[in-house]
């Protein structure tokens, strides 16, 4: 073909026919630029090394093509060392499956429903941990006598009755399975992929392990915004519980909440003091009208602009993003905070070059920017956005409702690269002022 | 073409606020939706809080409604407890299918209004959704009835899947505002300050300093 306008994707997450409202995805396939199988099979060499910087540059023109994406992005989020063998890797998803496996199990032994292929949308226990006696659970949980066993009698709760103090953190997870299952079943809905059961499980299955797996952030909405991606790109199960996992390495702090806070807060402030930075007009203006705290940012950091962009999109833009902020060390550094203990130590060796690093990254680095203080590449996302709309937002908004029509306007007319290098080149002009 | 902003140069009477709250899953974003675009469809769950406006006539005034939708998870509170301020009206949502979310209005919601809420004045009302699923509803309405007596507040039963009184939920809590001259000069003072965007005149301080 001498001229490509490129292959559309919405094909590959079918949409439900009756739902006509949603956006269209406008990334589009396009040969020679997006990173196809072909090419990604001969970025190995015969031993499994992967040329990361020639894939990163492949996925910042063009993207990912969806029928490798998940194995892609399991590199991008740094569930494996470019730097490996296919059989050490092979090895550490041997490894990471079994691990699950146990996972599961422990959650299974609290709460049989974990893994039956089942999930539940009501309550299982109460605050004081316990188990609610609605006919709706106990049925699911194959507890009603007239029940005729179609899941088997093997699947009996240990303690119905739940007498004694339970544990906290049990009743803190059980309490949580409520709000994922009111979750999965609205997310994504206008996916076809959505409308089989299994995957609606497989969905709650992973969000409840992850519950007790990160107890500290348990479960938060958004997280199934999150998660459900995973699902739908990793066939394997538990394959798609680590790559979530290491998802929410970078995220959990978004998520993690107190008594006065959520922790998305924090980088609502860096978005603060970027905008006061690069556009202090639009900055003060905000802060008139009462909307300092950034709050109307919230929904965008924290599910990273899921919402503002149709499904295909947003996949496109969020491995834009990680390639940008690639950092080859992310493995290491995120083996080695397991255990210092650990073998993987090897991969530290000599300094990775400078190709190796994701362009956001690089820039950073180049600027002396310690990984300490940095800033997600998301958070410079939104301010290009807000700044796109600064002239909007000066002479139109008069109230903070304004700032949040204005802003939920922009669903589905934004565009993925377009807004990466609108972060990119904020990015630049704040680290030149800062 | 009739676009939005030619709608919104028309200009408008007065502008109230009003907020959405109550237990995740209960149906506050499709309520919202089912009445400012006449559509329901599957929503995704509200991250943090959302926001809507939707122009309408009603008692003969011409209004602009801003309404906020808030996330119903209990992380979220700390949040969404900013938005209770300043709103004229505020809707409790309960799902009429589901005993917990109409328990926890008296243990949750409604002491988060007494908490948050700056308006002495504001209206409240009470809904009950998901009444097309009659039969497998489990709060009877007159215990709707009942909760909104004693906590004195304005009740009503929808749903937001057939459209069944959502319209009517908004007007009558709206009409409730009209008729309450405080709500009702807040409604106007907004409106004012939007309109010439000017700082309020000076306080007389200076006045009452010289004596």
């Amino acid at each position: 073909m001498w001229w490509d306008a490129g292959a559309p994707t919405d094909s590959f997450y079918q949409v439900r026919p009756e739902c006509t409202d949603v956006p269209k995805t406008k990334f589009r396939i396009k040969a020679g630029k997006t990173l196809s199988a072909r090419k990604w099979q001969t970025a190995f060499t015969p031993e499994g090394y992967l040329d990361i910087a020639r894939t990163l540059s492949r996925i910042r023109r063009g993207g990912i093509h969806p029928s490798i994406r998940g194995e892609v992005w399991e590199f991008l989020l740094g569930c494996y060392d470019p730097k490996s063998t296919f059989d050490e890797r092979e090895q550490i998803r041997q490894h990471r499956r079994e691990k699950y496996a146990l996972l599961k199990e422990e959650c299974r032994q609290m709460f049989p429903l974990i893994g039956s292929g089942r999930f539940l949308t009501a309550p299982v226990v109460t605050e004081d941990g316990e188990p609610v006696q609605d006919p709706v659970v106990l049925k699911e949980l194959g507890l009603l006598p007239e029940e005729n066993g179609a899941s088997g009698g093997s699947e009996m709760v240990k303690e119905p009755s739940g007498h004694g103090p339970q544990d906290k953190k049990v009743i803190q997870w059980k309490l949580t399975l409520h709000q994922i299952g009111l979750d999965v079943v609205r997310t994504d809905r206008t996916l076809e992929f959505y409308e089989k059961q299994e995957n609606l499980s497989k969905l709650w299955d992973v969000l409840a392990v992850y519950a007790w797996f990160d107890a500290d952030v348990g479960y938060c909405q958004g997280m199934s915004d999150l998660c459900s991606p995973m699902i739908i790109l990793l066939q394997d199960e538990a394959d798609a519980f680590w790559c979530f996992e290491h998802l929410m390495r970078r995220l959990r702090g978004n998520f993690r909440c107190t008594e006065s806070s959520v922790g998305v807060e924090t980088q609502l402030s860096n978005l603060a003091s970027i905008t006061e930075v690069i556009d202090p007009k639009l900055h003060q203006h905000l802060e008139t009208l009462g909307g300092g705290n950034y709050l109307f940012a919230f929904r965008m950091l924290m599910v990273l602009f899921r919402r503002e962009f149709s499904f295909g999109d947003s996949l496109y833009l969020w491995e834009m993003m990680w390639a940008l902020e690639y950092d080859p060390y992310l493995f290491s550094v995120y083996e080695d905070s397991k255990s210092a203990s650990e073998k993987h130590k090897g991969s530290k060796g000599k300094p990775k070059s400078m190709r190796q690093f994701g362009k956001y990254e690089r820039d950073n680095r180049k600027n002396g920017v310690n990984s300490q203080a940095h800033l997600p590449i998301s958070v410079f996302l939104v301010a290009s956005v807000l700044e796109n709309r600064s002239s909007k937002l000066l002479t139109e908004a008069r109230g903070l409702d304004d700032v949040v029509k204005i802003l939920n306007d922009i669903t589905g007319n934004l565009d993925a690269r377009k807004a990466c290098r609108g972060a990119m080149k904020l990015h630049k002009k704040y680290l030149k002022k800062a | 073409m009739d676009s939005p902003s030619s709608q919104e140069s028309v200009g408008f009477d007065y502008l109230f606020k009003l907020l959405l709250i109550g237990d995740s899953g209960v149906g506050k974003s499709s309520l919202l939706l089912s009445f400012t675009s006449d559509s329901f469809q599957d929503l995704s769950p509200t991250i943090g809080v959302d926001f809507k406006v939707k122009y309408a006539d009603i008692g003969g005034k011409k209004l602009k409604l801003a309404i906020w939708d808030t996330a119903g998870q209990e992380r979220f509170r700390t949040l969404t407890s900013s938005y209770y301020r300043g709103a004229q009206g505020i809707i409790m949502v309960y799902d009429v299918t589901r005993r917990e979310t109409f328990t926890n209005l008296s243990d949750i919601w409604a002491k988060e209004i007494d908490l948050y809420s700056t308006n002495q004045d504001c209206i409240k009302m009470l809904v009950g959704n998901k009444v097309d699923k009659e039969s497998e509803r489990v709060v009877m309405k007159k215990e709707g009835i009942n909760f909104a007596r004693e906590y004195g507040c304005l009740f009503i039963e929808c749903s937001a899947k057939t459209r069944l009184n959502v319209q009517q939920c908004f007007e009558e809590l709206v009409l409730k505002i009209l008729d309450t001259p405080s709500l009702l000069a807040e409604g106007s003072k907004v409106l004012k300050k939007n309109i010439f965007k000017q700082k309020p005149p000076q306080p007389d301080t200076s006045s009452s300093s010289c004596c």
